[in-house]
């Protein structure tokens, strides 16, 4: 913020409004609807609070569309999302070495979130894993000047079984200094929430010798359950309306395939187009809508008659609860609005992505929802019989939490 | 008044390469360069970038040439947010040349190479920033060039000023056969040529001595994968500052703001090196406990929060 040196402004403790400075991950899309599902109900909670948020894209997308305080520093955020979609290679993202290769942009943007806090009389920082500002105030507390709420959906770095002994021995690493972190300045995180509930953290250890993952996290996490950002009752109670609101008529039975706001997928969309020939032989009334998103360019993708390409549908997730089936990456946020609006689908983790094929997938288990595929194994033929066996699947989900965002900013509440 | 540059600039986009240097799978940058070119004396090329638009320029200075200049990579986009921020690769190492003569990779054409990267970006004064054996080539501009430098921080100085670490000080004979390769033995033309890859990893791994220091020990290992032993055996054997009365004189005539920041549980240079060197010039020192020989990497908030404030205090005080 260019400020004049000259002339400053201090303001009285107690004629102060409430403030927050909201850091939402760019990686993946999800984060940004669960946190402004979140602010609004610590708005709720706090009607004076100002919330300013520190975001790159994707995630500014969201927040202009609804008119939030975007600090005018965020733009000299680098960016992550372009750093993952350069880590990743047809479906295949090596998840740990990306955020362990992202070490330069993660400094970089911590740099930028400390003069904003210092400038900002912020009283609270709430971080959806914000993993710089995490990480550096643990190594250097004495900057560290707001309450500090920490957000995530996972706990532990994973190795994955291509990264063999190295890899292993570097996830540990990574975990031994976090909980030796978190142990040595627990006044860093004031409050860490674990978006889930404690049956959804994977039976693993940290490393060889360390701590099971969730007997620690149940000692330093609280738990708000899973954060939607919407209602899924109205989209499964109205769902015949939806659909002819969408245009889905009853006699078609409609499947979206989707990667999400990034550039990886593009090799699963190509997969899953090449598929419906065959689908559309098992399944009457077969319309397939492959949804591009802004990174990829529709016309790389295969064009099969019968498939529709969008480059981009606005509020997805009304598609995702009208569809009849859907098949997505093993992102937790799709999924789990799949499992919200208790739709079939298919989920193919990004190979060698320790959060997808994990955690995600250990948490989708306890749910019951989606059928987990292998994209390495999936031939077309694979997925159009994959199609035709779960379209018509009973759903027996264990339902989603509805009130996460509400438990997570009740937690968060009293910090401010 | 700068000099009219003389030197090719060769701006090309970022992330292409010249044939050599910053490896064929450098991660994502957090920032990348608004210009880059050679510089060329004597048939040697030295590649340069420039960052950022603000006064003071910042001249991050190669260090021994075992790396190139992503050493900064922590530092250049934070400080590129209000400086003009240059850097270059060392002869040697990066996309930069390998001469193949001990005289080509003397202390002084590193001192050179720093002036014809400032004159070929019109760069009259600098505030300079080194590592290590930087703070060779950093004295002698700060000492012989003082209307070129407005301020010179050095990390973990490398400067024949106090007594070497003991380990290493034992081992004698460069390029003579050693009966062992155990530990600082490691430090030997022979070994070098017979697994580099080997020296390299111990070497960075008494860099990065602090717990949880595999990323910054992966990367240098990877960047001096970059050079190769014959090239680093000439860095070796070149002439450099030898004498303690040579470096005490050329710290006598520096009369710019000197900071030296330096871990104290530094492997390669004692800490009683960044003392002897702030003491010698007047300059401040921060000591940082716990620290090893590369602390702009290992802590790399509170480094440049040290070097933003050198810069901002030469400002406030009209340097």
């Amino acid at each position: 913020m260019i400020t004049d040196s000259r002339r400053t402004t201090w303001t009285h403790a107690l004629g102060r409004r409430r403030r927050a400075l909201y850091l939402s991950s760019p990686i993946g899309l999800g984060h940004a609807q669960r946190d402004v599902a979140l602010a609004d109900e610590l708005r709720t909670l706090h009607p004076d609070l100002e919330i300013d948020w520190l975001a790159q894209h994707p995630v500014t997308a969201v927040l202009e569309s609804r008119d939030e305080r975007i600090h005018p520093l965020s733009a000299e955020l680098a960016s992550e999302s372009a750093h993952i979609a350069a880590e990743s290679a047809g479906h295949d993202l090596n998840a740990f070495q990306a955020i362990r290769r992202m070490d330069e942009i993660l400094l970089a943007n911590f740099m930028v979130f400390h003069d904003v806090v210092t400038d900002g009389e912020y009283d609270l920082v709430i971080g959806d894993e914000s993993w710089d500002v995490d990480h550096y105030w643990h190594e250097n507390p004495e900057l560290k000047r707001t309450a500090f709420a920490w957000l995530t959906d996972f706990v532990g770095w994973l190795p994955m079984p291509e990264g063999g002994e190295r890899e292993a021995y570097l996830t540990a690493d990574y975990n031994a200094e976090m909980i030796e972190h978190v142990e040595r300045f627990p006044r860093i995180r004031d409050r860490a929430i674990f978006v889930g509930e404690p049956d959804d953290i994977v039976p693993d250890a940290f490393g060889p010798g360390m701590p099971l993952i969730r007997d620690w996290t149940e000692r330093h996490f609280a738990f708000s359950g899973y954060v939607t950002g919407f209602d899924p009752a109205p989209l499964i109670e109205g769902r015949e309306d939806l659909r002819r609101e969408l245009g889905y008529r009853p006699d078609q039975r409609v499947v979206i395939v989707t990667v999400g706001g990034s550039g990886v997928g593009e090799a699963l969309l190509r997969l899953v187009i090449a598929s419906y020939p065959d689908a559309a032989r098992r399944v009457n009334g077969l319309r397939m809508i492959a949804v591009a998103g802004p990174r990829i360019d529709p016309s790389t993708l295969g064009a099969q008659p019968g498939v529709e390409i969008r480059p981009f549908v606005p509020s997805l997730y009304r598609h995702l609860a009208a569809c009849d089936l859907a098949v997505v990456q093993g992102g937790l946020t799709t999924t789990m609005e799949l499992a919200a609006a208790r739709r079939p689908f298919l989920y193919f983790p990004l190979r060698n992505h320790f959060e997808q094929n994990r955690h995600v997938r250990y948490r989708l288990d306890r749910y019951g929802a989606g059928r987990c595929m292998d994209y390495a194994t999936s031939t077309p033929e694979v997925i159009a019989e994959a199609i035709a066996a779960e379209i018509d699947r009973p759903i027996d989900y264990r339902p989603v939490e509805t009130d996460g965002a509400a438990r997570a900013a009740a937690l968060i509440a009293p910090l401010l | 008044m700068v000099p009219a540059p003389d030197a090719v600039l060769a701006s090309r986009p970022p992330g292409t390469s010249s044939g050599t240097g910053h490896g064929s799978r450098e991660q994502h940058r957090a920032r990348y360069p608004d210009i880059t070119g050679f510089v060329e004396r004597d048939g040697v090329r030295v590649f340069y970038e420039v960052y950022g638009s603000g006064e003071p320029t910042i001249l991050l200075l190669p260090t021994w040439s075992i790396i190139h200049s992503r050493l900064w990579k922590l530092q250049i986009p934070d400080l590129a947010r209000r400086s003009r921020v240059l850097t270059f690769d060392p002869r040697g190492n990066g996309r930069s040349d390998r001469p193949v003569s001990v005289d080509a990779y003397a202390e002084t054409e590193f001192a050179a190479d720093a002036l014809a990267v400032m004159d070929a970006t019109r760069t009259e004064r600098a505030v300079i920033v080194s590592l290590s054996l930087g703070a060779q080539r950093a004295l002698l501009l700060a000492a012989d060039h003082p209307e070129r430098v407005a301020g010179a921080v050095f990390i973990g100085p490398a400067l024949p000023i106090a007594p070497p670490i003991t380990a290493r000080a034992q081992i004698k004979g460069f390029t003579e056969p050693l009966e062992s390769d155990a530990g600082w033995a490691k430090y030997n033309s022979h070994y070098w040529r017979r697994d580099f890859r080997g020296f390299l990893e111990f070497f960075f791994g008494e860099c990065f001595s602090e717990d949880h220091s595999t990323k910054p020990t992966d990367d240098a290992v990877a960047w001096g994968l970059e050079t190769d032993p014959e090239s680093l055996i000439l860095t070796e054997l070149a002439p450099g500052l030898t004498s303690r009365d040579e470096v005490l004189d050329l710290c006598a005539r520096t009369r710019c703001p000197v900071l030296v920041i330096h871990g104290r549980e530094d492997r390669i240079r004692p800490h009683a090196h960044g003392e002897e060197l702030a003491r010698a010039t007047g300059g401040t020192l921060m000591t940082i406990e716990g620290a090893g020989h590369i602390p702009n990497v290992r802590d790399p908030v509170r480094v440049n929060l040290a070097i933003r404030d050198f810069v901002n205090a030469l400002a406030g005080g009209g340097a």
